[in-house]
């Protein structure tokens, strides 16, 4: 068995064609990248060393785009609750309209509404520390989360012709297996909770 | 001391020369080019439903504009290195332009089309469109990202393409046998070491949270609303089952990093895959991707397993020699 395995490697060094020097090269490539791409799951949640590393390798991981925020930890630590946004238009001639996104009446086939459903996710994730001061209803607003809710609405503002709009971002909780054995919907009045993201006017050119 | 001379000697040696072997032998292009096939389809798909909103997150007024997609991408005092040329574009004439002319790309890599061009552009284009629009990415980019970066390191376009179909055929109106090629092999060794890391970090960050731990992590999917497609609510009335579903997926992910290298448990974790993606291909909603993550794990697949499959051939395919199977 050991004979076979040293025969069947010693074929395999034998096929061997780049030079040394190009293998020297590509070596050291290969080690910048492998390394490279540990950065982005040991810097979430953050750490030492992958700090350290998001320091030296930001540049090449954001041009060649490795994710360097998300580290692969898909449904993880747990999966949590869904966050959607809802908002309130009111056009020019005082009318009023109401919507949320994601909606899968709207947004079809599934890839979009996914598109839709990470963009209520990502500004729930880019909330700031807890301030103690307020309720879970009224805590202050991150300042990217702030830019991305602004960012929303002037989408909104322009592709509906309105004057006002406000945002919620809505959380919609995860029902217990008990709930579900007891008959009650996933889309049951008690699993969800909203916070209001702000009431921003068109901006004026 | 001789002992420890010693084992450092055969330790340093047999490390550069199971480095060597591992990046450096050639490899036959089949598998490269049948993830080519998928991962280019994959890419036209993920592009062509962004023409069903593109103004909507790539136009003058999208939902993403430069100042909140710069604050997430680099601190405040800091230079942002995620560039896209999407932001120099402001006409719809212009946009429409470049997102047919990526779709053509995408397209042509597909076929296998002068591959070596159109990988680069297609990897290129990608990058662009994932840095354009951060807050309406998933895991989906990320396996994109990854695979069309590694299609430009190889030569994808050597099997299952026209480029293959276009060479010249010899006096006998046979084609040469594809060539093998070090840097095929060292695409698809790039492909099977980052999903190796995917799903290791995927488990280490599931194993963080309780419910992973638990075993009741799975109900969190199927009791969540907004990623339902298929009602798999029922299970609340088998807890153990979901038990074992949820820590099966745990460990098969923290373990395939190191059982899908032998020769025995290979077959067994990447036929552990097929439920796994597809499970959260259909229950999820998420049929892009559970499949760009198979389309990952093509390439534990040899080419002589590839090309007996779809060319009903021996193994063997390659030309001149060359990683045929594992």
């Amino acid at each position: 068995m050991s004979d076979r395995k040293s025969t069947e490697r010693r074929h395999a060094s034998s096929l061997i064609v780049w030079s040394r020097g190009a293998r020297w090269l590509a070596s050291v490539l290969l080690i910048w990248h492998l390394v490279g791409m540990l950065v982005g799951p040991i810097s979430t949640p953050p750490s030492i060393l992958g700090s350290f590393l998001q320091g030296v390798y930001r540049p090449y991981l954001q041009a060649i785009y490795l994710y360097l925020d998300h580290g692969y930890k898909f449904f993880g630590p747990d999966p949590g609750p869904s966050h959607l946004v809802r908002y309130e238009l009111v056009t020019a001639d005082g009318q009023r309209q109401v919507g949320v996104f994601p909606d899968r009446r709207e947004h079809w086939p599934r890839l979009l509404y996914h598109r839709h459903f990470m963009l209520s996710e990502f500004v729930q994730s880019l909330s700031g520390d807890w301030d103690p001061r307020f309720d879970e209803e009224h805590q202050p607003l991150s300042l990217p989360q702030r830019a991305y809710a602004r960012s929303y609405a002037n989408h909104l503002l322009a592709k509906h012709h309105a004057q006002r709009v406000t945002l919620y971002l809505v959380e919609h909780r995860i029902p217990l297996p008990e709930h579900v054995l007891r008959g009650v919907p996933l889309d049951d009045a008690q699993f969800y909770a909203s916070r209001k993201l702000g009431t921003y006017e068109r901006e004026r050119p | 001391m001789s002992l420890v001379r010693d084992y450092l000697r055969d330790l340093g040696r047999g490390v550069v020369g199971g480095w060597n072997r591992f990046w450096f032998t050639p490899a036959d292009p089949a598998t490269l080019g049948l993830i080519r096939i998928f991962a280019g389809a994959m890419l036209f798909y993920t592009h062509l439903v962004w023409s069903l909103a593109l103004s909507d997150f790539f136009g003058a007024e999208s939902w993403v504009n430069a100042q909140a997609a710069n604050l997430v991408s680099a601190p405040p005092d800091q230079v942002n290195y995620a560039w896209s040329y999407f932001w120099w574009v402001d006409s719809p004439a212009a946009l429409w332009t470049m997102h047919l002319a990526g779709l053509a790309v995408f397209a042509l890599l597909t076929l296998g089309l002068f591959s070596r061009v159109t990988s680069v552009l297609a990897f290129l284009i990608t990058v662009s469109y994932v840095n354009r629009v951060p807050g309406a990415l998933f895991g989906l980019d990320q396996i994109n990202g990854m695979l069309a970066m590694y299609l430009t390191v190889g030569d994808c376009g050597g099997a299952f393409s026209l480029d293959r179909w276009r060479t010249r055929r010899g006096a006998d109106g046979v084609r040469s046998p594809a060539r093998a090629s070090t840097s095929t092999n060292l695409a698809v060794r790039l492909i099977q070491v980052h999903m190796c890391v995917i799903y290791f970090f995927a488990a280490m960050g599931k194993l963080r949270g309780e419910s992973w731990w638990q075993g009741d992590a799975l109900w969190g999917s199927f009791a969540n609303l907004e990623y339902q497609s298929f009602d798999m609510t029922w299970m609340a009335a088998w807890p153990l089952m979901m038990a074992l579903l949820t820590q099966v997926t745990v460990y098969w992910e923290l373990f395939f990093c190191v059982l899908v290298w032998p020769r025995l448990t290979r077959p067994l974790m990447l036929t552990l895959a097929v439920p796994v993606h597809l499970g959260i291909a259909l229950c999820m909603g998420m049929i892009t991707f559970g499949l760009v993550m198979l389309i990952g794990c093509l390439s534990f697949v040899s080419p002589a397993l590839v090309r007996r499959v779809i060319g009903g051939r021996r193994a063997g395919g390659a030309g001149q020699g060359g990683r045929s199977d594992e």
